[in-house]
Parts: structure tokens; C-alpha cells; sequence
């Protein structure tokens, strides 16, 4: 199971559609994710990144993302409680620690969960285009519209792999020292070696002719049928994120009381978000390499 | 006369908080379309004359230059890389580190979009140019996914994309198997004999390259010490820089022949011209009495299947006895690595056992991963410093030691832990120069005789001739060969030395070979 998210090319919609669109795809269902707190809707946008994981062949990847996700989810869910003394059931009454109360209330705990729950949709929703959206296509794109920032994000996307590997290398060598020398050596010398690691980088971009600045001309090409349909799954997710909260669907309050409405408006809601997130993928499959088809 | 298409006057340069200058009073030209090959033991400058041609010294690297050094016009103190790279392809020496895209074709587009080229012409170009250099299968690979050899070609192609006038390498066979690294240097003349790229190439192995090359220039101690076609070169090398020779030159030098031949044909014309017939084959000596010892290191049918990957390692089987001097040898993915790792216990076989009988220390390819502390002194103790010729030198941080030094400190730091069963060491002499290598071949002498069983994976055959007892040689996981030196290198076509090429396998080394030809001078004057 890989910890670095990697591009692999693949016959689904996802990866044969154009690079903007399946980013927004991800990026809508990341949005719907940050947008909303209802628990319902966070468990839809969910479901729907892991259908179209399991659409896109990238299941196992994305389930790779959760090992990471779900300790950031629990150290949010942990501090939130022990941070906000607010709400009106009291689970623990902990005594004061350095002059402060600490009371662990069940709103509180709620509420750390949910903003754990929208961390771990966030990073799986981006953790999905990381291995399913061409990371070269993606910075073309960014280099048509900002140029510095697609050469530092040129240099971040191939570093990243430069220095697992690194450090994957060094924990072997240090397992073949007769006194195997301890995780944290060996990820400070991988760290210090970064900087190399960067300078040797920067220097080929520079031997590539980056410092002239010609901007990639734009490519003209028909929309697929992959594209169409990831482009209006996104565009839909992202209207009835926007839509549901304007029209107070999925209302949850967590002080001083917790509410959640559960109802057939934002069941429908979520059903919606699942769908749509599925949709692209239903039908005929891409074929590899026949990106336009 | 053509205009030069590089030329340097009295160029010196120094490395910002250097004491000494890299470079010093160089003064040189490259001609258009001229096959040029540098030289030089290890330090020596050939890496920043390479930098300085494409623009990173002094722009990149800062510095100081004096003196005037331009290509194609542009001086190098007035325009950077991105101004040179229109004129200049250049591929430094870690492939990992020359390839910035992840995919084969963004990579190979990236310079031409920088360029401002229009989708029509990057395209043409780029089929064009992975068609030229053999890479058209590999276009729509991911970086990561290439083996080294490919990874290096890719690298060259980005590099020429652009259709350079000027192609410069550093020590681009480092990495390859005798057999891919042959193949990359013809590939390189043919580029410059059908485009009429002028290439510049860093490289420690000379015979590899000498055949293909118009020119050589040698330098030593920062300075241009030899600028001559390659048989001038080797006549100059012989007596000067012997480091420098090839060992068909050496052969022919200790043999008292002359002119020193710049390939294996010119070295079987010059035997002939002499009137020496090769000396007849020698029966292969039997490899070794001591393989009735208990062995130090048992391989028994060994599996090894990478999931949704490759098997590596076909049921193979192998004993080291202890005191052994053996080499592993084989293309690029054979299974070498695999199997050091294997014996050391890093990775467990799917199938079949290991048997060691003791320790067992590894030295893998890049032994700076070995060195996790700010000084040397922290490494390997007093003594491994002083075993590794750097006594007094404990204050120094191993980042600052030259490859070689890295390479005796972290050799010291796996040895530390006292008696070993087995000492493995992958292509440890990869980039280095012969000083080093014979430094390399007595440390591992040492610790055979100490009753080590010493086994080294390299690509280097003239390496193992001058130090194996006995020659390993793997294909598709399993042993093709197993024997001395004598008997596998000395029939081989690929995996074999120049001189067993020149003698017709009855000598591998210059000196073996200088004897046997010094016999039957002597014959045909009596």
C-alpha cells in the first residue's frame, strides 16, 4: 500500500477525462465535504468519492488515503472536546488543569467528530486526484495561468516522490548497519538531503529552458463524453451543495444543544450527492489510451 | 575552419567558499559535429567544465569566473542555462534527478512548450526524437516506472528534443550494463554522425567510448592536461596519466607495442600488422579447491515473485565459501540486487532458504544513505576512520567527503559491528576512477583474507578480472555461469574484458595479456 499518491494512467472516465475537468469533479466533492456539516452529507460525499475510487479502479489507493485522513479526524475529534467547554450535556467533568475547567461535554465530542468526519472527506477527495488526474496535465494547466506557481508546484510534485524514495532507500541502509539507527535519524539525514535533492531539481528545470517562460500553447480538443459527463456531475454536486445550504436543508446546530434534522429533504440530498458522484462512471467504459472516446 | 561552436580562453572558476579554483587557465574549442570525450581521474574538473558549458557555472552555482568561456557565442557570464538550453542539451549525472515530469512525453514536451513551439511541432518533434534515440515504446510510461537504462534515455531525449548543436553528458554509462552501455555510446554517434550534434562526454570508462570519439580532452588538477584525437591521447596517457589508459593501451604498452590502439579491432590490426597471432586460449583454471569448506552464505533454490510485478529470482542456488573473492554480474535487472538483499535478510524469498553462517554486512549502491551523523568520527569510530584512510579527518561532515571517501567510511560503518560471514557490496564501483578502485580491491582482499566471503554485483568486468577468483553471472533469476575468471569473462562476448577480446579470451588483464604477447614476440624473433 503506497503513503504517496501516484498517477497511475487507467482505462476509467476519470482518468481518460481532460485534467481541469476530473480535478473539479474531485474538487467539487471535496466542497461539498468543507461546505456542510450535517453528518448525513458528509457521509454522502463519502460515499460518493469511494464510489467513484471504485469507479475509477482506485479503490485500493484511496483506501491508502484513510491510513493518513483517519489520525488527523482523531486528533481533531480528541482536542475539540477538551478546547470547547460549550454544550449543555456534560459527559466528564475533568477539574481544572492550569487554572482552566475541563468538562467534556457530548456537543463538544459531536462536534469534534463531524469537523474530524469533513477533514477525512477533504483528504480523500484530494487524495482521489492525486492518483487519478495526470499531474503533468494538470500543472500544463497551471502553467497557462500562473506560471511561478506552477514551477513551484512543478518542483513539490516531483520532489515528493524523489524523497520517498530517498527515504525509503536510507531506512534500508540503516537497516544494514550492525546497530540499526532509529526512524527519526533517518528521517532527519532524508530531510537534510532535500535541500540537495531540490537544488539537483531546480537545476534541471533550469537546463529545460524553464527560466524563458514560454507559456504551453492551449490545446484544442472536442469534449468527450467523459468530460461532459464529470463536468456537469461537478457542476450539479457543487449547485446542490450551494442550494441545500441556502435553502436550510441539512441544518445542524451543536451548542449549547445538539440538533440534527434528519428528514426526506436532506435524504434526498445526500441521495443526490451519491449519484451524481457515480454517474459519470455508469455505462460504457473508457478505453486506455483513447482518452477522447 | 568552422566557427567553434564552444570556445574557452584562460576560463577559471571557483566554487562559492572553495580555497582552490575547479577550473584553471582552461583554454579550449569544440568544434561543430565533433565527438568529444573528457577525461580524468575523479575531482579533476570534468563535471564543472560540463556545468560551465551549459550555463549553471557560474549562474546556477555561483562563484567566481575569470577569463572568457562562450557557446554559440553566448558567453556563459552573460547568459544562464535557459538562454543556453536552445543551443545546448545537457544530462548531468543522476538520471532520477535529471527527469522532472511525470510521464515520458510531458517530459519531453516540457523544453519545446518553454521554447514557445506551436502543439503541431512539439508534437512531430517528439515522435521524432523517441523514435531516434529507441524510446518511442516508452512514451507513455511514467517516470517512476523505468528501469535506470531507460530513465537515461529519456533523460538524453528531453535533452536533444530541442535539436541541440551541442550535447553534453556526464558519465552517462554509469549506470549501465557492458551491454546497454555500448549500446547508449553508438547510439550517441549515430546522433552526432546523422544530426551533427557535437557531444561532449564525461566518462571513466574510456574504452567503452574512445572508438566512437573524434577528440579527447584530459585534464588533471583543474587544468587541461592533453587535447589530442584518441590514439595521441592514449600515446600521452601511457606515460603520463597511466590512471588514463585503457587496458588495450596498457596491453600494448607492457607489451612494448606501439601505436597504443584506440579500440579492440585497431588492437587485433595492430597484433596482426605485428605479426602476432592471439596467443592460443588457455584451459580455464578449475575454480576453487575451497568449495569443499562448509560455505559461509547457502542460497537454496531461491524464489523470489513480486506481487502484480515480475518474478526476480527463478529457484536459484548458490555457495559462498569463506575467504572467496566472487562477482555477480548480469544485465541491468537480472536479479543482482535482489539477491545481495536477499542473502543480507532485508527482503525474504517467496520461495527456498538462505543459510548464513554469521554476519553478513551489505554496502548497497549509494553508500551516503550509510551516513545519518554531522561527522565522520560518528560513523565508524577511530578505527574504521583510519581503515577508511581518513584518519584525522573525524571532524569532517560525510556530505563533504568526496564519492569515494563516502564509499570507504560507509564500507567501515557496515563492517563496524566486528567478524562477518560475508561481505556484499552492490556496483561499488560505479563512477569511480582506477585509483579508486584499486583502493576498493585491497580493502576487499583484506577482509577475504581475514576469512570474509566477499561477493561484489558490478557491471565492471575489468574490475572483476583484476579482483574475483571467481565470477558469477546471472540472467532471467537464475546462474548461466559460475566459474573463474578465466573461464566466464574469457569466453564471454558482452560480459568480458578488452583484452580477453584482443587476446581471444587467454588473458583478461593487460598484464596477463602483456606476458603471453611478450612470449610470442620473443618466439617470432628467435
Amino acid at each position: 500500500m503506497r503513503f504517496v499518491p501516484t498517477y497511475r494512467p487507467r482505462p476509467s472516465a476519470l482518468h481518460s477525462a481532460r485534467a481541469g475537468v476530473a480535478a473539479s469533479f474531485c474538487g467539487a466533492l471535496a466542497f461539498a465535504g468543507a461546505l456542510d456539516q450535517h453528518p448525513l452529507i458528509l457521509g454522502a460525499a463519502l460515499a460518493g468519492i469511494a464510489l467513484a475510487a471504485a469507479g475509477a479502479g482506485v479503490g485500493r489507493e484511496v483506501l491508502a488515503a484513510m491510513r493518513i485522513a483517519l489520525p488527523f479526524a482523531l486528533l481533531v475529534t480528541i482536542i475539540n472536546p477538551i478546547v470547547y467547554q460549550e454544550g449543555n450535556t456534560l459527559l466528564f467533568r475533568g477539574g481544572e488543569v492550569l487554572g482552566q475547567r475541563v468538562d467534556i461535554t457530548l456537543e463538544a465530542t459531536v462536534a469534534g467528530a463531524l469537523a474530524g468526519l469533513r477533514v477525512v472527506v477533504i483528504i480523500v477527495a484530494l487524495w482521489l486526484m492525486s492518483v487519478a488526474v495526470d499531474p503533468d496535465a494538470l500543472l500544463r494547466l497551471f502553467r497557462r495561468i500562473s506560471y511561478r506557481s506552477a514551477l513551484t508546484a512543478s518542483l513539490a510534485t516531483r520532489l515528493v516522490p524523489v524523497l520517498a524514495r530517498d527515504a525509503s532507500r536510507m531506512s534500508e541502509a540503516a537497516r544494514c548497519r550492525p546497530q540499526p539507527a532509529g526512524r527519526l535519524a533517518v528521517a532527519r539525514t532524508a530531510l537534510a538531503g532535500a535541500l540537495d535533492r531540490s537544488v539537483d531539481l531546480a537545476a534541471a528545470l533550469e537546463l529545460r529552458g524553464y527560466a524563458l517562460g514560454g507559456r504551453p500553447e492551449r490545446r484544442r480538443a472536442a469534449w468527450s463524453r467523459h468530460d461532459i459527463r464529470l463536468a456537469a456531475a461537478a457542476g450539479s454536486i457543487v449547485l446542490l451543495a450551494i442550494a441545500g445550504r441556502i435553502a436550510g436543508i441539512a441544518r445542524i446546530e451543536t451548542y449549547p444543544e445538539l440538533r440534527i434534522e434528519i428528514g426526506p429533504p436532506e435524504l434526498a440530498l445526500a441521495a443526490a450527492i451519491v449519484t451524481l458522484a457515480a454517474a459519470p462512471f455508469a455505462g460504457r467504459a473508457a478505453r486506455l489510451g483513447v482518452a477522447r472516446a | 575552419m568552422p566557427e567553434p561552436l564552444a570556445s574557452a580562453q584562460r576560463f577559471t572558476y571557483t566554487y562559492a567558499e572553495a580555497s582552490a579554483p575547479a577550473l584553471r587557465d582552461v583554454t579550449l574549442t569544440i568544434e561543430p559535429g565533433t565527438f568529444t570525450v573528457l577525461a580524468g581521474v575523479s575531482g579533476s574538473g570534468k563535471s564543472t567544465l560540463l556545468r560551465a558549458l551549459c550555463g549553471l557555472v557560474p549562474h546556477f552555482h555561483g562563484g567566481t569566473a575569470e577569463g572568457e568561456l562562450s557557446v554559440a557565442g553566448l558567453s556563459v557570464r552573460d547568459h544562464g542555462p535557459g538562454e543556453l538550453a536552445a543551443v545546448c542539451g545537457t544530462v548531468l549525472q543522476d538520471p532520477e534527478a535529471q527527469v522532472v515530469m511525470g510521464g515520458v512525453r510531458a517530459e519531453l514536451e516540457l523544453p519545446l512548450e518553454h521554447g514557445g513551439e506551436t502543439s503541431a511541432s512539439i508534437a512531430r518533434a517528439v515522435e521524432e526524437t523517441a523514435l531516434a534515440l529507441g524510446i518511442g515504446h516508452l512514451l507513455d510510461r511514467r517516470t517512476d516506472t523505468l528501469s535506470g537504462g531507460e530513465l537515461q534515455r529519456v533523460a538524453i531525449a528531453a535533452a536533444m528534443v530541442r535539436r541541440p548543436q551541442l550535447l553534453l553528458l556526464d558519465e552517462p554509462t554509469s549506470q549501465l550494463d557492458p551491454v546497454a552501455g555500448d549500446e547508449l555510446v553508438w547510439l550517441l554517434r549515430r546522433l552526432n554522425e546523422d544530426w551533427g550534434t557535437a557531444v561532449v562526454m564525461a566518462e571513466h570508462r574510456l574504452e567503452r567510448c574512445l572508438p566512437a570519439a573524434d577528440r579527447v580532452l584530459a585534464l588533471a588538477g583543474a587544468g587541461l592536461a592533453c587535447d589530442a584525437p584518441p590514439r595521441e591521447f592514449l600515446a600521452w596517457a601511457t606515460h603520463s596519466a597511466p590512471g588514463l589508459a585503457t587496458p588495450a593501451a596498457r596491453l600494448f604498452s607492457l607489451a612494448g607495442l606501439s601505436p597504443p590502439p584506440a579500440s579492440v579491432r585497431e588492437a587485433r590490426a595492430g597484433l596482426r600488422s605485428a605479426a602476432i597471432a592471439p596467443p592460443a586460449a588457455r584451459p580455464a583454471a578449475v575454480a576453487s579447491a575451497r568449495r569443499a569448506a562448509p560455505p559461509a552464505v547457502r542460497v537454496r533454490d531461491a524464489w523470489l515473485e513480486i506481487e502484480d510485478g515480475p518474478t526476480v529470482l527463478r529457484g536459484l542456488s548458490l555457495d559462498l565459501q569463506p575467504g572467496e573473492r566472487a562477482v555477480l554480474m548480469g544485465r541491468n535487472g537480472a536479479g543482482k540486487s535482489t539477491l545481495l538483499r536477499l542473502v543480507k535478510g532485508l527482503i525474504e524469498p517467496t520461495r527456498g532458504r538462505i543459510e548464513r553462517t554469521g554476519e553478513v554486512a551489505l554496502l548497497l549502491q549509494n553508500p551516503g544513505d550509510y551516513l545519518l551523523h554531522e561527522h565522520a568520527a560518528e560513523e565508524a569510530g577511530p578505527e574504521g576512520l583510519l581503515r577508511a584512510g581518513l584518519g584525522g579527518r573525524g571532524g569532517a561532515n560525510p556530505r563533504d567527503l568526496s564519492g569515494g571517501e563516502r564509499q570507504r567510511l560507509a564500507l567501515e560503518v557496515v563492517l563496524s559491528g566486528g567478524a562477518t560471514a560475508a561481505v556484499l557490496l552492490d556496483e561499488p564501483t560505479r563512477g569511480m576512477d582506477r585509483a579508486h578502485k584499486d583502493d576498493l580491491a585491497r580493502r576487499c582482499t583484506e577482509l577475504a583474507a581475514a576469512g570474509a566471503a566477499v561477493l561484489v554485483a558490478t557491471h565492471d568486468t575489468e574490475f572483476a578480472a583484476t579482483f574475483a577468483d571467481r565470477v558469477v553471472l546471472l540472467g532471467q533469476g537464475v546462474v548461466i555461469a559460475d566459474g573463474g575468471p578465466a573461464e566466464v569473462l574469457g569466453r564471454g562476448w558482452h560480459f568480458s574484458t578488452d583484452v580477453a577480446r584482443i587476446t581471444d579470451g587467454a588473458a583478461l588483464t593487460p598484464e596477463q595479456g602483456a606476458g603471453l604477447l611478450r612470449d610470442r614476440l620473443e618466439g617470432a624473433l628467435a
